[in-house]
């Protein structure tokens, strides 16, 4: 028990003493290890633990929010009161009795990092180290970190909402770094999940990963440098799909589009997308790493179809971009910790299959860049445009993927986009990643299957012969 | 609360050779408004405890914002546990303190945290209205007024105490325009503790003439330009790249830097300093988080790499001292400044025939390779033309190398400005660089 059921009560009433219409507690105890291995050597082994909690008073639209990591129950009724002066109606507002809500979760867990021995997190680290340096000989460095937590949440409103939940996650991370002739190429692969330590056991093989990491930093290394233009740019499966993510996904988030920030704002029902694109945020996933039983506002986490057949279909929305928006909840709402006031969020987002192959796509391109793994991005949510880069790119020439190339950059706007895709893959997979914005960094999984956008602009620095 | 003495007695008894403490407690206050109402209100009040300990030279930490006496059985063991996993050689250390510390002034000031939090709300509802109407064109406004003060306590068993106090405001705006054909975004901001820099009316205008004049750009033909980046984008792209310096990334091989000391890195116009004593600045430390006295340094001389910076455990590797940079444990400069030159922005712009005025670039945390230095970003701004600045310029990408950057900035300006990435930097003019637009 995180805080007792009549502090709770307490808090929530102090919050709406002068006529807030709604009060939210959300209460986090996060218990995490950090370790990292670099050079063959453990270099950091760190554990940490907090706790907190945030308040969120609220009338009308005006929301207040306030925190501390005090554990004295008046020092919390105190900050509610404090939060309550923002608001000066003469009436306190009564609220509905707290009734624990309880679906059982579906996101069970075999081994939590408070079991596994030290021992064990050691030698997984050094086999991946391992793996990646024994690959090759350009491979000059390997680092690689391993994280977990178990994060404990009560969250509770004055609707009467009352819910507890137990979120673990495991990631490891290992960036190989290559180098010769004076310059160094990276390559980097870091999945992780929503189960315990069983992932490391069944579920991938370290070994694999490490020498993919290296794979790719190697392959950069032998690369060119990327030609730029305008051409048809093939992106693969799993973290391709941070495409869809930055660059339309962030956009279908109430918080741009309460704000009438977003490109997609009064397309509901409207085509938005080539028809063959059917776009998924599934918060509901078992164990995945974007998942939980419920979403930080204790509403539980759905399967959103975003956009089906190119056509927009749900936003993604959280309790007051809901009342803005004047429409209904979606169980998006999520936070990085009791730091942040919750707002709508993606949880795991993808693009469903599609009818081609990975093959066909490959040999129906006469001349173009085949994105193999993709690197980070940013988006501008106001104007949809975004920026990506690329880790793995080779161009494809004659229906063949050719030649690597180094140092590409992928520029696109995030609706226009949507419209250029023209062949889609059977091969949905997905991919970890931290997704960061207003209500910090969460865990967040991008997919889909491998696809090809018809033309975009690609950034490089081979020079024009 | 938990007796620090506890701790260190208790930690010795269970083996641990030293024993440091670092607590920090927070307040921080952020008002955002939103069509002219108070939208987002919060405050916060957070307390974080940092404990390192050492044991035959291996060094664990625990971070704990549950402080009390009951605790302290529970971290100990905690920290047994990982240090028996440690296996790299490298010799840690808690640090016994400098004979000297910097006294600072102008870090804290108490008169902005005892302002009315009234005041605070007022500012950013008045850049709101102010920015409302500065053109027809606007189309929404997000505006923030933010304050944090922050205490820190260091003391150890080698019997160091010390304490910084530091306070920050800013305000800042973003906007959208739109003109029925075209939608265009902006965002800046003013960071300082004195509430008297806070000028909404010169911000308002900045922000929005930005946003409008930037209605309708598209891309430029890709070839190479002749570049002016204005002190935010000139900051993005040194925040990207401002770890290359950290010894730490030298060492383990993960920095361009490494065995260029006393190398030309840059033009003759590029000084770069790490400034821990920049008055206003919430990054100002007059000690380390290991507690070394932090010190003003050219990291970069007129185009000559000077020094990397250091911690207590890269400082000993290379037989070096600290460079007082050892932050949240690792290697960090404070106040990266890039120092200015004597022209105006203006007058770099009119020095070129033909060019590109970048206002923004995006993506740095992806397109931009700390390893390699390679970088290409997204870039937004306007085109040169007989020395003035022309039409806008939209999904470009400029790319080059980070050492070939700072090898062709050609002339720097003197509108120096501590940007929120954490940087302080004029614009910068800088030779043909290649972009990739038509």
């Amino acid at each position: 028990m995180l805080l007792e059921k009549k502090v709770i009560e307490k808090i929530l009433d102090a919050g709406m003493a002068t006529g807030a219409d709604f009060a939210e507690t959300f209460v986090e105890e996060n218990y995490h290890n950090n370790y990292q291995l670099v050079s063959g050597q453990i270099e950091k082994a760190n554990g940490s633990k907090s706790f907190g909690i945030g308040i969120r008073l609220a009338l009308g639209l005006q929301s207040v929010y306030g925190y501390t990591n005090s554990q004295n129950p008046d020092d919390m009724v105190n900050l509610a009161a404090d939060l309550a002066k923002s608001f000066d109606k003469e009436e306190k507002t009564t609220r509905n009795p707290l009734m624990k809500l309880e679906i059982g979760t579906r996101h069970q867990v075999q081994r939590a990092p408070r079991d596994v021995p030290q021992e064990e997190k050691a030698a997984l680290m050094k086999k991946a180290y391992r793996a990646a340096k024994n690959y090759d000989e350009v491979i000059k460095q390997v680092a690689v970190n391993l994280k977990d937590s178990e994060q404990e949440v009560l969250i509770a409103n004055s609707e009467g909402r009352y819910v507890t939940e137990k979120r673990y996650r495991v990631r490891i991370f290992i960036n190989a770094i290559a180098g010769g002739n004076g310059i160094m190429q990276t390559g980097a692969e870091g999945p992780g999940s929503g189960k315990g330590y069983e992932f490391f056991d069944n579920d991938i093989d370290v070994e694999e990963e490490a020498i993919s990491a290296a794979k790719i930093a190697k392959k950069m290394l032998e690369a060119e440098e990327c030609p730029s233009g305008i051409m048809p740019v093939i992106i693969n499966n799993k973290f391709g799909g941070v495409i869809f993510h930055e660059a339309c996904g962030h956009s279908l988030e109430a918080t741009s589009v309460a704000k009438n920030a977003s490109v997609f704002c009064g397309k509901m029902g409207q085509q938005v997308a080539a028809p063959i694109v059917t776009a998924i945020d599934d918060g509901t996933i078992e164990n995945a790493w974007g998942s939980a039983n419920y979403d930080d506002e204790g509403y539980p986490q759905r399967r959103r179809v975003l956009i089906e057949n190119g056509i927009l279909k749900s936003y993604m929305t959280d309790f007051i971009d809901a009342r803005r928006m004047k429409c209904g909840i979606t169980g998006s709402s999520r936070r990085e910790s009791y730091k942040f006031a919750p707002t709508s969020r993606m949880s795991n987002t993808f693009i469903d299959n599609g009818a081609s192959t990975f093959e066909e796509i490959i040999a129906n391109t006469k001349y173009g860049l085949f994105a193999a793994k993709m690197g980070g991005g940013s988006v501008n949510p106001g104007t949809g445009d975004f920026n990506f880069a690329v880790s793995e790119g080779y161009i494809i020439r004659d229906g063949k993927i050719a030649e690597p190339v180094r140092g590409a950059s992928l520029v696109g706007n995030g609706a226009d986009i949507l419209w250029k895709i023209d062949m889609i893959a059977n091969n949905l997979k997905r991919a970890e990643g931290m997704c960061g914005s207003i209500s910090g960094s969460i865990p967040a999984d991008v997919g889909q299957p491998t696809i090809r956008v018809s033309s975009m602009t690609v950034g490089g620095k081979k020079e024009d012969k | 609360m938990m007796s620090f003495d506890n701790l260190f007695t208790r930690a010795k008894e269970k083996g641990f050779d030293d024993v440091q403490i670092f607590l920090t407690g927070n307040r921080d206050l952020s008002i955002e408004v939103f069509e002219g109402e108070t939208e987002k209100y919060e405050i916060a009040d957070t307390t974080s405890l940092t404990i390192k300990a050492t044991k035959d030279g291996k060094m664990v930490t625990f971070v704990t914002e549950v402080i009390n006496d009951s605790e302290i059985e529970f971290i100990v063991d905690e920290m047994l546990k990982n240090v028996e996993i440690i296996t790299s050689t490298d010799k840690s250390e808690i640090y016994a303190g400098d004979p000297e510390y910097q006294k600072m002034t102008g870090m804290y000031n108490k008169e902005l945290e005892d302002m009315d939090v009234k005041e605070k709300i007022d500012i950013a509802k008045n850049l709101d209205e102010l920015i409302q109407h500065e053109d027809p064109k606007v189309k929404t406004v997000e505006s923030q007024y933010g304050e944090s003060s922050r205490t820190i306590l260091l003391q150890n068993t080698k019997g160091l105490k010390l304490t910084d106090h530091l306070n920050s405001g800013y305000l800042g705006a973003s906007v959208i325009v739109n003109d029925g054909k075209d939608q265009r975004t902006n965002f800046d901001a003013i960071i300082s503790n004195d509430f008297v820099d806070f000028q909404p009316k010169e911000l308002s205008a900045e922000i929005v003439k930005t946003a409008v004049d930037s209605l309708g750009a598209k891309p430029v033909p890709s070839k190479k330009y002749p570049i002016v980046f204005d002190r935010n984008a000139t900051s993005i792209l040194l925040s990207a790249f401002m770890q290359i310096f950290s010894a730490e990334n030298v060492q383990k091989d993960m920095s361009l830097l490494k065995g260029k000391l006393e190398t030309r890195i840059g033009s003759e116009k590029v000084n770069i300093a790490d400034d821990p004593f920049r008055k206003k600045s919430s990054l100002s430390r007059s000690f380390d988080d290991e507690g070394v006295a932090t010190k003003y340094k050219m990291l970069v001389e007129n185009g000559i790499l000077k020094t990397y910076l250091h911690n207590l455990k890269t400082a000993k590797k290379d037989g070096v001292k600290s460079t007082g940079n050892g932050f949240r444990g690792s290697v960090d400069a404070t106040n990266f400044t890039l120092l200015p030159g004597d022209k105006t922005k203006e007058e770099l712009i009119g020095s070129l025939q033909e060019g590109l005025y970048i206002i923004e670039v995006q993506g740095a945390h992806a397109g931009a390779n700390p390893v390699s230095g390679d970088f290409s970003l997204q870039a937004m701004g306007f085109v040169i033309r007989d020395g003035k600045q022309a039409e806008p310029v939209a999904l470009i990408t400029v790319a080059s190398n980070f050492i070939d950057f700072l090898t062709n900035i050609e002339d720097v300006a003197n509108d120096i400005k501590t940007t929120i990435y954490g940087i302080t930097c004029p614009s910068v003019k800088v030779r043909p660089l290649s972009v990739s637009g038509l």
